[in-house]
């Protein structure tokens, strides 16, 4: 190929990619709706979360001598409330943890009223609080096949960040600690006093306003 | 005492007043008559504090270390704090403590309240300052002692410290006048301080306590009625009969607001509280009713509420402690042209309450006896009360004649359920008459009898059951103020 040649080439092929030609802008999307944040949340005063944890949980008790396990065991944590503004909501949680050990299972459910609030409103970062009872089903040392069931007092504190916070439908990842006041632990053979179960969670939920 | 420690020392530490910085010197030198730009401040309102998420967050945790200086200074061995009491503290969990009752009930509800004002005196909302207040409880339970973090502490710091925290800061405010000028305004907002000492601490620091502008408006009650009573209390109990000694108290109760009437999405805006000094101890009574909600029934004759409210009775008798949460309904009903009476009856739940208890068998507490091993603010038992949840009830009526008060009637029931402790139902009835007469201008005399009966239902194999009887009778003179 002459060196002409090889040069008409490279300038036709300059050319051809200066030159001009007819673009046709992309079809526009349909338009969404230009809606605030705010007003969009207005829509809707519900408060729904639901989702699964991780979690560590310990039972001690104020007079045990004995070093008692850690057990780690996987959760579900649902929230039903009512958005009181942008920053604050309010309702009721659910917690389930099931916990096998070698000697038994143990299903613990906690109930509670709680508090969730964010200090920053454009921001998803939150704390919550709240309290109610816990329900204990224990496998382990009881007699029979029946679990020994028994009640407790409630607390849960723990904070998290919610991703898209004013948007209907988001996500947030949580860190909680439920606490299981039980009084009494009856057991096969006896009941062990003042015993409190700690249940620290890590968890991802979806939540719907 | 320890508030107004924690006064002079949060003034102290008030950096800004030795601060060579020329911008921060402009904001101390202020002209009282100068108008400002309140909104660019992120002020609610021109008399408002500016608002501050950061900083409430960060004197929260300055009120922790204060509080954890403190009780190194006192020598307690639960103070030195190491990032491994921390750590243990994070993996042992929450527990039940062991510490002394007023120390408890009161101590640290108080803590509460300064963490609560710290949020109010940063601009933040009642329910705003209420989330602070967990977090300041949280993190000194967790990182301010080497005392494993306690649940009962927990609640009692929370709920106690947003009941206290509200009334000392709305309380603050009825001492402040914001429109005055010279030594009368600086008394008046020392005195302020000295109920909330972080608020106070926060006008002076920002310059807001010379600053002449109006109170803000949600600040300023309804109405206002105050009254203080001087007299002698017999107190009686089940083992003996009313002793011939009585015993000299102080109680004032201050009613904030107007509860029986009204449509309120305020919190506290309508509350009223009760101290008592002496009486069986130097601090006998506390009791808070704040009303988180009000509103009108039907026709409006009838009002529906809810209340927060707060509870601590300690004497030489007995004592109790609670948090409870409270819907009442009421009305005011016309006897005559100038006589009324305010009817109103509640229900609520108690999320943690106290009562003192001794172990089946044993009548007598017995003496406490030294423990060699235990440093210096280390409890370890045993503790003579009980902890746990429960439900309350009540009823009251008040009559008054030409608008002042005249008889009231108070009955209060409450149920605890024993967590912690000997485990028992404890069923609470406390009714109390009061009777006053007006003797001269805002001068009046009063009688008062009051009944606590207590019935202990214990979980033991016989399921024995106990109760408690404790008659009391009061004379006295008041002074009220409307």
């Amino acid at each position: 190929v002459s060196r002409r040649l090889r040069a008409e080439l490279c300038c036709g092929l300059l050319l051809a990619w200066l030159a001009p030609s007819v673009v046709a802008a992309q079809s526009a999307p349909p338009a969404a709706p230009t809606v605030p944040p705010d007003e969009a949340a207005e829509a809707s005063r519900w408060w729904l979360v639901a989702g699964g944890t991780f979690a560590t949980v310990r039972g001690d008790c104020q007079t045990c001598e004995e070093d008692f396990p850690y057990r780690h065991a996987g959760g579900v944590l649902a929230n039903v409330g009512y958005r009181v503004n942008d920053r604050m909501d309010v309702g009721g949680e659910l917690y389930w943890m099931p916990t096998d050990t070698a000697q038994g299972r143990i299903l613990t459910t906690h109930i509670d009223a709680v508090a969730q609030f964010r200090p920053w409103a454009s921001q998803g970062f939150f704390v919550k609080g709240g309290t109610g009872m816990a329900y204990v089903r224990n496998w382990v040392d009881a007699i029979g096949p029946d679990p020994i069931n028994s009640k407790a007092w409630s607390v849960v504190i723990g904070g998290g960040w919610a991703f898209r916070p004013a948007a209907r439908v988001g996500l947030q990842v949580f860190g909680a600690q439920h606490v299981a006041a039980l009084g009494d632990l009856q057991t096969a053979e006896e009941d062990i006093p003042d015993v409190v179960g700690n249940f620290w969670t890590l968890g991802v939920a979806i939540v719907i306003r | 005492m320890t508030f107004n420690l924690l006064t002079c020392v949060l003034l102290l530490a008030s950096t800004p007043a030795l601060e060579p910085n020329p911008a921060k010197t402009a904001v101390l030198r202020i002209d009282p008559q100068q108008p400002f730009d309140w909104k660019a401040e992120r002020r609610a309102c021109e008399g408002c504090p500016r608002r501050s998420v950061g900083r409430a967050l960060f004197q929260t945790t300055m009120i922790n270390v204060f509080y954890e200086a403190a009780n190194l200074i006192r020598g307690q061995v639960t103070a030195r704090i190491t990032p491994a009491t921390w750590w243990d503290n994070m993996a042992q969990g929450w527990v039940w403590d062991l510490d002394d009752f007023v120390v408890n009930q009161v101590g640290h509800p108080y803590q509460g309240n300064n963490y609560f004002t710290s949020g109010r005196a940063n601009g933040l909302s009642f329910y705003e300052s209420a989330a602070l207040t967990a977090f300041g409880s949280g993190t000194w339970e967790y990182y301010g002692e080497t005392n494993f973090p306690s649940v009962n502490d927990f609640i009692n710091t929370t709920l106690g410290g947003i009941a206290l925290g509200e009334m000392f800061y709305r309380a603050a405010w009825l001492v402040r006048d914001t429109r005055a000028t010279g030594r009368g305004r600086l008394w008046r907002e020392i005195g302020a301080t000295a109920l909330d000492p972080v608020t106070g601490y926060n006008r002076f620091r920002t310059g807001d306590a010379k600053r002449i502008t109006d109170k803000p408006a949600d600040m300023v009650p309804s109405t206002l009625a105050g009254l203080a009573s001087v007299g002698v209390l017999w107190r009686g109990s089940e083992t003996r009969a009313i002793d011939a000694a009585g015993q000299p108290f102080l109680e004032m109760d201050l009613l904030y607001g107007d509860p029986q009437t009204g449509q309120s999405r305020t919190p506290y805006d309508a509350f009223g509280v009760r101290l008592r000094f002496g009486g069986g101890s130097s601090f006998s009574e506390a009791r808070v009713r704040g009303r988180l909600l009000g509103q009108p029934l039907g026709s409006g004759k009838m009002q529906f509420t809810v209340m927060q409210s707060y509870d601590f009775q300690k004497n030489d008798a007995y004592a109790t402690g609670a948090q409870s949460f409270e819907a009442a309904v009421g009305m005011t009903q016309p006897l005559s042209s100038r006589t009324n009476v305010w009817l109103m009856g509640w229900g609520g739940l108690t999320v943690l309450g106290a009562v003192d208890s001794l172990p089946l068998g044993i009548t007598e507490r017995p003496e406490e006896p030294e423990e060699p091993d235990a440093g210096q603010g280390v409890s370890e038992g045993p503790r003579f009360y009980d902890y746990g949840p429960g439900a309350t009830f009540g009823g009251l009526a008040y009559f008054s004649r030409d608008r002042h008060l005249v008889a009231a009637f108070f009955y209060e029931g409450r149920h605890l359920y024993s967590l912690d402790g000997v485990r028992a139902n404890h069923f609470l009835q406390r009714v109390r008459l009061d009777l006053l007469l007006p003797l001269r201008g805002s001068f009046g005399f009063g009688v008062s009898g009051e009944y606590f009966f207590r019935q202990s239902f214990y979980q033991d194999a016989d399921r024995t059951q106990v109760e408690y009887r404790y008659p009391q009778f009061r004379t006295y003179f008041t002074w009220s103020i409307e």
